[in-house]
């Protein structure tokens, strides 16, 4: 390791520009329109005339050096040595001829990737990292969105929805990830308050900050053990106070588990942007495949496809419908947990007599 | 070579139609002790349904306060290859685009210094390098930095901005996303390798209200491109709509949320004055439509996910501003912006909660901007408004 | 003021504040700034020295701070 490179400090990230295939370089800022040719694939056109093919394949966002070396020689063979991913994972590839679309899509469906995700479709999953590597996960995320995306991959590949449906896991309530806004998301969970440590909190934590982390004003200094104790009946169990303070943990096996949120989205297109809601507060973490997880995204998407109008997303349909019908059609039960009694609670009660028998 | 582990659980995961993570960690696991045993002790965790990580450490590169994420497993006498399991943020290009050579030379570092493992990219959009061990940190900066890449933000710091493709192949990007986002990042290095924020900051910026890249929801900093003026349209291309089996009325007319199209059959009439730039009518004839040519941005400030005191979306700050280099207006402002929430902010506050916390009408007055009905969504609701002393009748 | 005495300065509040509150780069700035009747871009510019020499450390704990480096 003697033969270090010189390390050069605040240098930021390389222009972009050397990465852009020269179709798109040349063509940059000139593009006219688009046109979705197959789920995998659409075309950009420019006021030059000059069209750019893009074909896109969904990835499990964890990859394998292998992985990308593999991309990167089809890319090398097919695309002149081009590759974008997307904000959901997906790994884009560039040809500029109609020609070259057919053998690209061949080598990569023999390769075993999966073609699609263009369109009114479920486009990849954007997640988190789950048990792979988060401290803080109350399920893992890539086992989720596998187990989901190999139920509902057709719609992915071929199929067609009302609109674009977005789904994302966020494997805690932290929510990396724009969880809160998609038209399906399912978030970890825990059930019960965190545990204390009083010898390593003592050791360990800041008992100040450890008392400002909690939203609910649960946790107060407890100075005969120079430790911190928690208000059960206040706490709703968000791991804010783990993050502060590691002496706190809340992972829980039995209790730990996955909520389902709907209805978010962050496109201004006819409707404001809006957050997704709670459809079901608890599912439990069933590993490999969390069947009772799949079953009831499969029963949310099986109704938005049955009750959706022609370029409705799933909140835009809800907000037709209502969401006393939402349950209804779904057969989703409403429970205490999801009569809001959080920061903007009020806002949510119904303050009209008009609703729909259910 | 033989599996190090039995994986029974992590093994369903190899079948099915949807790429699978498993096999990703098995082929690396091949050439790394690291991948390897994280395989057993994922397997682990598959099994006990609970995490077997522990919180970061003081880990990093000299110099920089962020761009590395500490991360030790808490069974490291079981697992010892993911005893550390440091996590490397690259800063990734604007718009994710690589050429093969590029991405190949960082995966040839990966493979001498880490687990071959990565993340392409994370959640804000960092190339994630996953996995090695503390005494490998400044061999891969120099490794990387050498080569022309640098490290992205973490802690409380700005954070690596990210964008759209924009114009690079959007015919509906009305700022060029990629170059802002090229800018801000180099222009604001300092703040995001040394942390001075009290949280994080994020930029997004999204070519147009269809907004790909989610600024909305998740950027502290939301930059969205708008136009003023006049929808561009062509009456053949919307007849032709029309002729492939479009039904404009339902489609697109009653769709306007504002109301202001009309379609005789022949001829469709935009009121622009009433058009709210939503995008929904350009994106369903985007041969027909196009944004005005009159292009900037507007800023939204505050967008955060749920913790702790509930999510936020980004609010308007600035309705139009025209984001061109050298974005001296902008960079006023934001700077403007981080002093208030230096000077006010507490330890894990995010700018949001801030004007939660003090007021939106404090922060207009403090920061210098001119209250405008494009900020709000409607007027208060409320009598209990404040007054200044000038405000005041003096007898 | 002279450079290293300023880094002096920072050090010796950083070691004083040790076990008590840990403290932000911002932290820093503003008390430095004003007790020393400097604008924080110098003390910034001190701080950064004992940084990049590895004398002070960022660490990060629910938040980024500036603290001693721990003893191997």
């Amino acid at each position: 390791m003697s033969e270090l490179p010189q390390r050069q400090t605040d240098i930021g990230p390389p222009h972009y520009e050397k990465f852009l295939h020269p179709v798109i370089k040349k063509n940059y800022g000139k593009w006219k329109y688009h046109e979705i040719l197959t789920p995998g694939s659409m075309v950009h056109v420019s006021e030059t005339g000059d069209k750019i093919y893009t074909i896109r394949v969904a990835s499990p966002r964890l990859l394998s050096t292998n992985t990308i070396r593999e991309m990167a020689d089809i890319a090398t063979k097919h695309c002149g040595g081009y590759l974008r991913f997307t904000t959901r994972n997906n790994v884009e590839f560039f040809v500029d001829e109609e020609g070259k679309i057919a053998p690209l899509i061949k080598e990569l469906q023999d390769k075993g990737y999966m073609v699609g995700g263009i369109g009114p479709r479920i486009s990849n999953v954007v997640h988190t990292q789950g048990w792979i590597h988060c401290h803080s996960a109350a399920t893992d995320a890539s086992g989720l969105v596998k187990a989901i995306m190999d139920d509902l991959s057709e719609y992915f590949t071929t199929k067609e929805l009302a609109n674009r449906v977005r789904i994302a896991v966020a494997c805690c309530v932290n929510m990396c990830g724009a969880v809160h806004c998609s038209d399906i998301a399912l978030v970890g969970v825990h059930k019960t308050p965190p545990r204390i440590d009083d010898e390593n909190v003592k050791n360990f934590c800041e008992v100040p900050s450890t008392i400002a982390s909690c939203p609910t004003s649960a946790i107060s200094p407890d100075p005969s053990k120079k430790s911190v104790k928690i208000k059960l009946e206040k706490c709703m169990y968000c791991g804010n106070c783990y993050s502060v303070c590691p002496a706190m943990p809340i992972s829980d096996p039995d209790n730990d588990g996955v909520a389902i949120v709907v209805g978010g989205k962050v496109a201004n297109l006819r409707s404001a942007p809006t957050f997704s809601k709670l459809a079901v507060p608890w599912l439990p973490n069933n590993p490999p495949r969390w069947p009772e997880v799949t079953d009831a995204v499969k029963k949310i998407l099986n109704a938005y496809i049955a009750g959706a109008k022609k370029h409705e997303r799933v909140g835009e349909w809800i907000g037709r419908i209502g969401w006393e019908k939402f349950f209804q059609e779904t057969a989703l039960p409403f429970t205490i947990q999801h009569v809001d009694d959080f920061t903007f609670a009020r806002e949510t009660f119904r303050t009209t007599a008009a609703f729909k028998w259910t | 070579m033989s599996k190090k582990y039995a994986t029974p659980l992590l093994d369903e995961l190899k079948k099915g139609a949807f790429p699978s993570f498993v096999k990703e960690m098995e082929m690396a696991a091949e050439r790394s002790d690291m991948a390897a045993d994280l395989l057993g002790l994922v397997e682990l965790s598959y099994k006990e349904k609970v995490t077997h990580w522990k919180h970061g450490g003081i880990v990093g590169v000299r110099g920089y306060g962020g761009g590395v994420i500490g991360r030790y497993s808490d069974i490291p006498d079981k697992f010892p290859g993911v005893a550390h399991f440091h996590t490397v943020r690259v800063n990734s290009p604007s718009g994710f685009y690589y050429t093969s050579d590029a991405i190949k030379e960082i995966c040839d570092i990966w493979d001498k210094y880490g687990s071959g493992l990565t993340n392409v990219h994370g959640s804000t959009g960092d190339l994630v390098l996953l996995g090695t061990r503390t005494e490998s940190l400044e061999p891969i900066f120099a490794e990387l930095s050498s080569r022309g890449w640098d490290l992205g933000g973490s802690g409380s710091a700005m954070r690596t901005p990210s964008c759209c493709v924009g114009k690079s192949r959007c015919e509906w990007a009305n700022i060029d996303s990629m170059a802002i986002t090229n800018d801000i990042t180099h222009h604001f290095q300092d703040e995001m390798h040394r942390p001075a924020f009290p949280y994080k900051f994020k930029f997004k910026v999204a070519g147009c209200a269809v907004d790909c890249i989610a600024s909305i929801a998740r950027a502290d900093m939301s930059i969205i491109g708008t136009w003023k003026g006049d929808i561009r349209i062509d009456q053949t291309e919307v007849k032709n709509c029309e002729t492939k089996g479009m039904n404009i009325q339902t489609e697109v007319i009653d769709m306007c949320p504002t109301g202001c199209m009309q379609w005789d059959g022949k001829q469709l009439k935009i009121d622009n004055s009433n058009c709210n730039r939503c995008m929904n009518c350009i994106a369903r004839m985007p041969k027909a439509l196009r944004p005005g040519t009159e292009q900037g941005a507007t800023l939204l400030l505050g967008s955060k996910a749920p913790i702790v005191t509930g999510a936020l979306m980004s609010w308007v700050i600035v309705p139009f501003i025209k984001m061109e280099p050298p974005y001296e207006e902008f960079y006023e402002l934001v700077g403007k912006i981080w002093e208030w929430w230096d000077e006010n902010g507490k330890n894990r506050e995010r700018i949001g909660e801030l004007i939660e916390r003090l007021s939106f009408p404090r922060f207009l007055k403090e920061v210098g901007l001119e209250p405008v009905a494009a900020m709000v969504k409607e007027p208060r609701r409320d009598p209990f408004f404040f007054w200044s002393e000038e405000d005041i009748i003096k007898k | 003021m002279d450079k290293e005495q300023l880094k002096k300065i920072i050090y010796e509040l950083v070691e004083a504040s040790t076990g008590k509150k840990k403290l932000k780069q911002s932290d820093i700035l503003k008390k430095v700034a004003a007790d020393q009747g400097l604008e924080k871009d110098e003390v910034k510019a001190a701080l950064r020295e004992l940084v990049d020499a590895g004398t002070l450390i960022f660490t990060y704990f629910g938040g980024s701070f500036i603290e001693i480096p721990p003893k191997q």
